[in-house]
């Protein structure tokens, strides 16, 4: 005999409201001024961007903050087919492209959208530069995407 | 199986209800930075790394992982527990494990909560999702002001249901749970890493606080608090190289029932009061420590209350007197710093909650005051031999126990 | 070091995308079901370990939950929420201590129907930074790995089509695998959906159910219980940085040294040549070749020439995930236990269509967060 089970979705919302903590804190703010800030490890040398408090690799606090250029190169990128939003997949409207840059100044890796250029085209070792929202806030998305240089 | 003793506490330098200043690993950071400071030890000297919180409050899955830098961890093995109310003790009974298996020699046990980044109701409503289901299907809206008050009734109705089994079986009265809460908010102000400090409670301040559910008082309760708390451990061999003090383990244990004893909807099947799994991690904690009689052998004791009856109820649930004594010893001053049962000179549960490090503050507070390190004047007058620290939580049924002494454990 | 522990039993699920079962029953089934196996009850056993996740079982505590049903009732219960290969370790500590005798240990995700495992990694990122730019997830994460590893030895995206179809192919055999796939080929891994490129649909992980209990037990009490007790020979953990940015996304540090740990402990020196079969937690095609590399059993750059010669089948010289790996299944918070269970049957000799022809040595390896930021290895024995 078949049997089915009652299944009730439960619906829980439950709303969150985060510290960013000091670097986030200091990274958006520069934001204000279309400038993008690293931090260097007084270990290593290693610079990392977005700031954060430790060098993992040294155990070392980090508070040496510095402004990186807004121009680096692609080394590594993904394009998207799908979109995931609350855990569920979706087609994308159309392929767009991620990346990870690294910008002239830093050791690692930042990950941003990447325009300007087809996801066809795309390629690893390109020029890149960034492109800001025209009204800057200190916000998170105010650093756009970055595009060809 | 090795000795093992705590060689170093760190806490974040105040537990309070808002860190507005720090993110979450930025927090636990400071609690690190304050392990390594106490003891003079560096990252380096880390073998391995446990980790608890109870991750629904902050809404980031194991946090270990965003705050692997923070911890400085990253190389070494990090172990993430989470068990409720208890999660910091058996956080440390994890990190116990790691050292008396002879895997490891030095372990560094980690513990927070920031409940002011969560919402409120996560916790309750996450601990009784079949029970929201079924007022769902009911028609019950547990999504208002009306669903959570259903919510919130019935579980302040459970504790409150289990305040009342103890007051009945003890023969005691609401004032004696205003006066153990009073006492451990007195015990609160001389001590600068708990919260709710009042230097001027007394049974009667706390009686004027509002009734939430007899015999439940909102001054009974237990605030919610963001803090971390950090506890380095060693083998036998490594904590007399690296510490003067050592507070030894001399015991762990703990035991778990069935979570429809606190079930809301289907009615309570055994009384809330009774808590055998406390009766039987105190029974086999112990019988692993060699302790003859708890009435008489305990210098120091700190007690999980997230309800203030229940550091009477618990008392008296671990042997440490009989039942229907203990709110007599509070009456007699003698669960005070300079009574013969210094119980919660910490100021315990009701006055500080940063959940993840609720059950390991217990430990902490125990070997602080083993080791003559409490501050703020909360330290006991005496000498500290034996110590015990209780944690309880889960769904009212789940307990921990561990012992601790000023030398290793013979035999 | 002389661990003395062995996996006395076990006991799992099939796999499915939807067990339509509680939590509660699922975890009874299991472990009355491996009592049953053993001829033993709950008084048999010392002590529990339990791996499941709040987020994932849509309640917080969710142990307690399943302390009546796995036998813990009135005895002594922890969980690690991790990987349950971390909760096997765990375990293992206890019986070390000689405080106990037997563990059980239960891991489960029911991360097919009921909830969306993509939210697992989601909820794992940095909430005041990676959440809030919205770029990362789980699948564009593993892309930019897969990228990041094919693009330094200049491999084509073709090996990621050969390492699924070799994973699909050997999961079609095993009856606990969710993904039976038993006409799967290259052409057709090839011919899935792009989801973030180079990742197509088949070189990912299926969203599962599934669940595992396992019976620990000390030397001699092994030996009472099973005639085939398979000995855990050596352990370990380790992390790296949380920060994607900060990582070299092609190599997996902390796989490495949590195979030395293991290594060290199991007497092993020539991974190669010591390790008869490798049951790996390589949630993403791409991700098989680089933690096999961390773990020693590959060399850096060879990977296309072996897997195109066949090494890694499961009649090869060094069969990895001869049961098909998680791209069969994966039940978030049960994989590494799979993964363990698949490598005992295989040291027992009773993996059937699986079995490789050499098996007394086998690494176990389990991973947790974005991009396997943390790793879990076990060598087991006969």
């Amino acid at each position: 005999m078949e049997v089915s089970y009652m299944t009730p979705v439960v619906p829980m919302d439950f709303t969150y409201n985060y510290r960013v903590g000091k670097y986030v804190q200091r990274y958006l703010d520069a934001f204000k001024d279309k400038k993008i800030l690293g931090v260097r490890c007084p270990g290593c040398g290693k610079v990392f961007v977005p700031p954060h408090m430790f060098c993992g690799a040294c155990n070392k606090k980090l508070d040496d903050f510095v402004e990186l250029s807004q121009e680096g190169t692609l080394e590594n990128f993904t394009v998207g087919h799908i979109i995931i939003e609350k855990g569920q997949v979706s087609a994308a409207e159309s392929p767009y492209i991620l990346g990870m840059i690294k910008l002239d100044g830093a050791d690692s890796l930042l990950l941003a959208k990447v325009e300007g250029v087809s996801p066809g085209e795309v390629e690893t070792g390109i020029r890149v530069k960034a492109a800001w929202k025209d009204k800057v806030e200190g916000d998170f998305l105010d650093l756009d995407h970055f595009e060809p240089a | 199986m090795r000795n093992v003793g705590i060689i170093g506490v760190g806490y974040t330098p105040v537990f309070v209800s808002k860190r507005k200043d720090v993110s979450i690993p930025e927090m636990i950071s400071e609690a690190v930075d304050a392990a390594f400071d106490n003891t003079g030890l560096t990252p380096q000297d880390i073998d391995a790394i446990t980790f608890g919180n109870m991750h629904t409050f902050e809404g980031v899955n194991m946090p270990h992982l965003w705050g692997a830098e923070h911890i400085r961890s990253l190389g070494k093995p990090v172990m993430r527990i989470a068990t409720g109310g208890t999660t910091g003790m058996s956080a440390f009974q994890a990190g116990y494990y790691h050292v008396a298996s002879g895997l490891h020699d030095v372990v560094m046990i980690v513990t927070y909560e920031k409940h002011s980044e969560g919402d409120a109701q996560v916790g309750l409503m996450g601990i009784i999702t079949p029970e929201v289901m079924a007022m769902l299907a009911s028609g019950i809206d547990v999504t208002g002001g009306k669903g959570m008050g259903a919510i919130g009734g019935g579980s302040a109705g459970g504790i409150s249901y289990q305040a009342m089994s103890y007051l009945n079986h003890a023969g005691a009265g609401i004032e004696h749970i205003d006066g153990i809460a009073a006492m451990e908010r007195r015990n609160a102000a001389k001590n600068p890493y708990a919260h709710l400090k009042d230097p001027n409670a007394t049974a009667e301040t706390i009686a004027k606080t509002p009734l939430v559910s007899y015999p439940i008082r909102f001054g009974h309760i237990c605030p919610t608090t963001d803090g971390a708390t950090v506890c380095i451990i060693a083998s036998e061999e490594k904590a007399k190289e690296l510490a003067d003090k050592v507070a030894w383990v001399w015991a762990v244990s703990n035991c778990a029932s069935d979570a429809t004893t606190g079930n809301l909807i289907e009615g309570l099947i055994t009384d809330p009061a009774e808590q055998m799994p406390c009766i039987i991690a105190a029974r086999q904690a112990y019988e692993r420590a060699g302790i003859k009689d708890p009435k008489t052998e305990f210098d120091v004791i700190e007690i999980y209350n997230g309800f203030a009856h229940q550091t009477l109820m618990f008392l008296e649930k671990l042997g440490v007197c009989e039942v229907g004594e203990a709110h007599k010893l509070l009456e007699a001053g003698e669960l005070e710093r300079d009574g013969r049962f210094p119980t919660n000179a910490s100021g315990g549960v009701v006055s500080t909650n940063a959940i993840g490090t609720s059950a390991l503050n217990r430990v902490t507070e125990c070997a602080l005051q083993i080791m003559g390190k409490a501050e703020g004047g909360h330290q006991v007058d005496k000498d500290v031999h034996k110590a015990l620290a209780h944690g309880w939580g889960g769904l009212m049924q789940y307990v921990t126990v561990t012992i601790l002494g000023d030398e290793p454990r013979k035999g | 070091m002389d661990i003395n522990v062995a996996v006395a039993g076990f006991n799992m699920t099939p796999c499915s995308s939807d067990l339509v079962t509680t939590r509660e029953r699922m975890t009874f089934e299991l472990s009355s079901g491996l009592f049953d196996d053993l001829g033993i009850t709950r008084d048999d056993v010392g002590t529990y370990i339990i791996a499941t996740n709040d987020f994932l079982d849509g309640r917080t505590i969710s142990n307690v939950f399943l302390d009546a049903p796995v036998g813990a009732y009135m005895k002594d219960e922890s969980k690690v929420e991790m990987d349950g290969l971390n909760a096997l370790m765990y375990a293992c500590m206890r019986i070390m201590t000689g405080q106990y005798e037997t563990a059980l240990v239960l891991a489960f995700g029911l991360t097919g129907y009921q909830v969306s495992p993509y939210l697992h990694i989601d909820y794992i990122m940095d909430p005041t930074y990676d959440r809030q730019v919205k770029l990362l997830n789980e699948l564009s994460a593993a892309a930019l790995q897969a990228r990041c590893y094919l693009d330094k030895f200049g491999y084509s995206e073709e090996l990621l089509d050969e390492i699924a179809a070799k994973d699909l192919s050997n999961a079609a055999l095993d009856p606990y695998q969710l993904r039976q796939l038993s006409d799967i080929s290259k052409e057709k891994v090839k011919g899935s959906d792009y989801l973030y490129e180079p990742l197509r649909e088949l070189h990912c992980y299926p969203p599962t159910d599934g669940g595992i209990v396992v019976l620990l037990a000390s030397g001699e009490k092994a030996k009472e219980l099973t005639d085939k007790p398979v000995w855990i020979k050596g352990m370990g953990q380790s992390i790296d940085p949380y920060y994607i940015g900060d990582r070299d996304l092609s190599v997996s540090p902390s796989t490495t040294q949590a195979a030395k740990r293991a290594y060290d402990m199991a007497g092993i020196t020539d991974p190669k040549g010591q390790v008869d079969v490798a049951e790996i937690s390589s949630l993403f095609a791409c991700q098989e070749p680089l933690l096999a590399e961390a773990l020693g059993l590959l060399d850096q750059g060879r990977a296309a020439d072996v897997y195109a010669s066949g090494d890694t089948a499961i009649d090869g010289k060094l069969p990895i995930n001869p049961s098909g790996g998680p791209l069969g299944a994966h039940p978030i918070c049960a994989t590494g236990l799979l993964r363990m269970a698949e490598a005992v049957r295989q040291l027992r000799g009773e993996a059937e269509k699986n079995q490789v022809a050499k098996a007394e040595t086998a690494v176990v390896h389990g991973q947790d967060g974005v991009c396997a930021q943390q790793n879990v290895v076990v060598v087991l024995g006969t």
